[in-house]
């Protein structure tokens, strides 16, 4: 099998929650060799994001598990000065540093660019907070959510004469993406130049860089934005549409002249397609309500995936609306072996959202699931440090390194704790 | 010149509108060659798609063009020509890598397939970004931004649940599917110059968008429930102030404990009917309407400084006016000013991240075809008198 572009590129990796372990496990999926550092203490908060109240619950956090798949994982105490010593041994056989703490964590500890510079000076450091590191707001705290918020995308997105609304989510492995891409640019210059530098990623920067649109408009005539729901600012008909069946919809995009004749024969030609306020785009914006009803008095009569296939049997961009069990099963996704069928120790065997691009000679998989607490500690103080079984009983009693958390009080079994959970996420709000 | 990160890479850039013309400018930005080839006439299609300085269409002053063309060369070449065809292999011969985001049956219909293009330069780093893929049933489907949010599986989950599912006002997903075309452009560019060994990379859009959410595939496949859309609610909130809007997320009781000292309502922290987060929640809008109500009257700034005091997660939700005046931005020089020969001066976003060694540089879009004559001359040694017959050919 062809090696992966990546290989050979070791990653000391402290990021914890979603954005900075983002980063990490698009390297990971590359090829690079990330070591993810957790303590006993303090595990990673991803950890307990969506996982069950139970006693083996920080396993089972599905988004933590889909961030840190192709990593090893390893446990080890920086609070501890024999803890550091270790981290600055990592270091120094390391390519790159990785941490999103707020700036002032890993200067607590002393262990910012400065100092790992020191150590290795040829070593990459990716720093992500979510404001940077320098400016008035560097200390302030962010979650995914508030780097979404801030970076102004709410307020164009939302319900016609509504308030603004967000995903409040997307923020972070967004920027956990262009954390990825920092790293290999600043790697492609390494390796012209043997020279390491730091990288000071902003998430918010980094999220305000798909507003270009929006932004732009308010630099050249003055719009501060407007939220105009699924509709686009000129096209029409542009939306999402009710179909058969419960809570069931489809999108449908027309984006020309051309495109809005095959739509209109698509449906048979109905008498409302002719008439002259439909004829062209400006109209039909200018009537997009009316427009919305008629289409829906086709769609509603008709599954989603019936749409699409009429439509795009035409021409016509359309597609379902689906929701996460069916992008499971869907017949295109499915085909492209998108979802990779991986088991990992305690939650067992699930498919996986894979890598989203295929390679011609060197292919991306799921080559390892993410880590159980601590699972890899044994392996990489051995093989990478060179340290010996006592050593590693030493670390153990100080409890340096571990297994197990501490302070997890969780009594409920799995099962309820599931159900638990099932309703109040199914409820609807 | 200075030494930018990513000097010395030659990208040969086949994109248009914005997931492919958005990674080739982060490739630009810091420091790759860009040269962008263009329809004769018309050029990319984002030219024509503004917004445009009063909303007066020019192929040289749309909003989006300037902003994900920035550092590029452009030259003009009608790929549907057979002389042109052998143009693009002169250039694919002094190129690393090629970005397309044509849809999937275009480049081996023009004869310039990966199979073709490897013969020409079997070093080549080819990455074609896509709506669905190169590959799978619906390759050949159409789609926009909306629909690739709808195939992912997050717009189902946006929105309120008694309304239609809401997709978020940028073009997200195609700026998602141009950042990881970009991440594996270098990828692969890597293993060329480890192995010399070049590779072709299918980027699919809805799948990257798909990545864009936490794992709920993987919730479904656990727990066998997929959560219903709930909009933003508490303990998630966007609620207005006097001069704009401020949002929060308040995961954990030491959250809602450190609202209730922002609010200064101590006796609320107190009430046994708030006690835990699923009392509140299933109280979340007389909560909400404590806070819409003691929000009235005062500033987002204000707001924002007196919660991040207590280490509150809240912050301004700016509009793309007041984004421009975030005093961090200010005082880190996020936003930059460009200047363009048609467009004139004009505020850009800046740097996606900033590199301490090898900076983030700002510079402009070029005018369609500007670059014909350095590109098709200095670089691939054509004479004055072919780059006149190309001309009259209209092959340029």
């Amino acid at each position: 099998m062809a090696e992966l572009p990546l290989k050979g590129v070791r990653i000391v990796d402290t990021c914890i929650y979603w954005a900075g372990p983002m980063a990490t496990v698009l390297l990971a999926d590359l090829g690079a060799e990330v070591i993810k550092i957790e303590s006993i203490q303090r595990l990673d908060h991803l950890r307990l994001l969506g996982g069950w109240p139970s006693p083996d619950g920080y396993e089972w956090s599905a988004v933590f598990n889909g961030a840190n798949r192709n990593k090893y994982g390893i446990t080890l105490n920086l609070n501890h000065p024999r803890g550091k010593e270790i981290f600055r041994s990592l270091v120094k056989i390391g390519d790159v540093v990785t941490e999103n703490f707020s700036p002032r964590v890993m200067e607590n500890w002393g262990l910012h660019y400065k100092a790992l510079r020191e150590i290795n000076p040829r070593v990459i450091m990716l720093s992500m907070p979510g404001f940077g590191t320098t400016g008035p707001w560097r200390n302030y705290v962010t979650f995914g959510p508030n780097v979404e918020m801030v970076s102004g995308m709410p307020t164009v997105s939302g319900y016609p004469g509504g308030e603004p609304m967000m995903t409040g989510y997307i923020a972070d492995p967004a920027a956990g993406l262009m954390g990825a891409v920092a790293v290999m640019v600043a790697l492609r210059h390494r390796q012209r130049t043997g020279e390491g530098q730091h990288i000071d990623l902003s998430q918010m920067e980094a999220i305000t860089t798909f507003m270009g649109g929006p932004i732009m408009d308010y630099v050249m005539n003055g719009r501060a934005g407007v939220r105009r729901g699924n509709r686009h600012p000129s096209l029409a008909p542009y939306g999402v549409y009710r179909c058969q069946g419960e809570d069931q919809w489809v999108t449908i995009t027309v984006s020309s002249e051309s495109e809005w004749s095959r739509f209109c024969k698509a449906l048979g030609n109905p008498s409302w397609t002719r008439e002259p306020k439909f004829a062209n785009n400006l109209g039909r914006h200018k009537n997009h309500d009316e427009l919305d009803r008629l289409i829906e008095g086709w769609t509603g009569e008709r599954d989603k995936h019936e749409v699409m296939r009429s439509l795009q049997g035409a021409g016509v961009a359309a597609a379902p609306v689906l929701d996460f069990a069916e992008v499971l099963t869907d017949a295109h996704i499915e085909q492209r072996g998108f979802f990779e069928v991986v088991t990992r120790p305690v939650t067992g065997t699930h498919p996986h959202a894979g890598f989203p691009a295929k390679f011609s000679e060197t292919p991306v998989s799921i080559r390892k699931p993410a880590p159980t607490l601590g699972q890899d500690t044994e392996y990489i103080l051995k093989e990478l440090l060179g340290m010996s079984q006592a050593d590693l009983k030493e670390l153990a009693d100080q409890e340096i390194i571990g297994t197990e958390p501490q302070g997890w009080a969780f009594k409920m079994e799995s099962d309820e704790a599931i159900s638990r959970l099932k309703d109040i996420h199914t409820k609807g709000g | 010149m200075s030494e930018k990160a990513l000097s010395g890479i030659r990208v040969l850039d086949l994109t248009h509108y914005i997931a492919g013309p958005y990674c080739t400018k982060i490739l630009a930005d810091y420091g790759g060659d860009v040269v962008k080839v263009e329809r004769p006439g018309v050029g990319d299609a984002a030219r024509s798609m503004g917004p445009f300085p009063e909303d007066t269409p020019n192929p040289e002053g749309s909003g989006h063009f300037l902003y994900l063309n920035t550092n590029k060369k452009s030259v003009t070449l009608n790929l549907k020509s057979a002389t042109g065809q052998q143009v693009l292999k002169d250039m694919v011969k002094q190129s690393n890598v090629l970005v397309e985001n044509f849809s999937p049956r275009v480049m081996p219909s023009l004869g310039l397939g990966y199979d073709t293009l490897k013969k020409v330069n079997p070093g080549l780093a080819m990455v074609s970004i896509s709506n669905f893929g190169q590959t799978g049933p619906y390759r050949d489907y159409r789609a926009t931004d909306l629909t690739m949010w709808g195939l992912s599986g997050i717009l189902w989950e946006c929105g309120e649940p008694d309304k239609e599912p809401l997709k978020m006002g940028a073009n997200v997903s195609e700026y998602i599917g141009g950042l990881y075309a970009a991440l594996v452009a270098l990828a692969v560019l890597r293993y060329r110059d480890e192995t010399g060994v070049g590779q072709h990379v299918d980027v699919s859009i809805a799948e990257a968008m798909h990545t864009m959410q936490p794992s709920m595939t993987l919730v479904f496949s656990y727990a066998g429930f997929v959560r219903k859309r709930s909009g933003v609610h508490f303990p998630w909130g966007i609620l207005p102030c006097d001069d704009g809007y401020v949002g929060f997320f308040l995961p954990t009781q030491a959250h809602w404990e450190l609202l209730c000292a922002l609010l200064g309502m101590p006796e609320l922290r107190d009430k046994p009917e708030y006690e835990t987060p699923m009392m509140r929640e299933e109280r979340r809008d007389e909560v909400t309407a404590i806070i819409r109500s003691w929000l009235q009257g005062r500033l987002m700034e204000d707001v924002f400084h007196a919660a991040q005091e207590l280490r509150l997660p809240l912050t301004i939700v700016p509009n793309p006016e007041q984004i421009l005046s975030l005093p961090q931005h200010k005082a880190r020089e996020y936003f930059v000013d460009i200047d363009h020969p048609v467009a004139g001066r004009l505020t850009y976003p800046g740097a996606p991240f900033r590199l301490s060694e090898t900076p983030w540089q700002a510079g402009r879009a070029p005018l369609l075809g500007e670059n014909n004559e350095e590109v098709y001359c200095g670089r691939l040694g054509y004479s004055r008198e072919r780059l006149a017959k190309l001309k009259e050919e209209s092959v340029i």
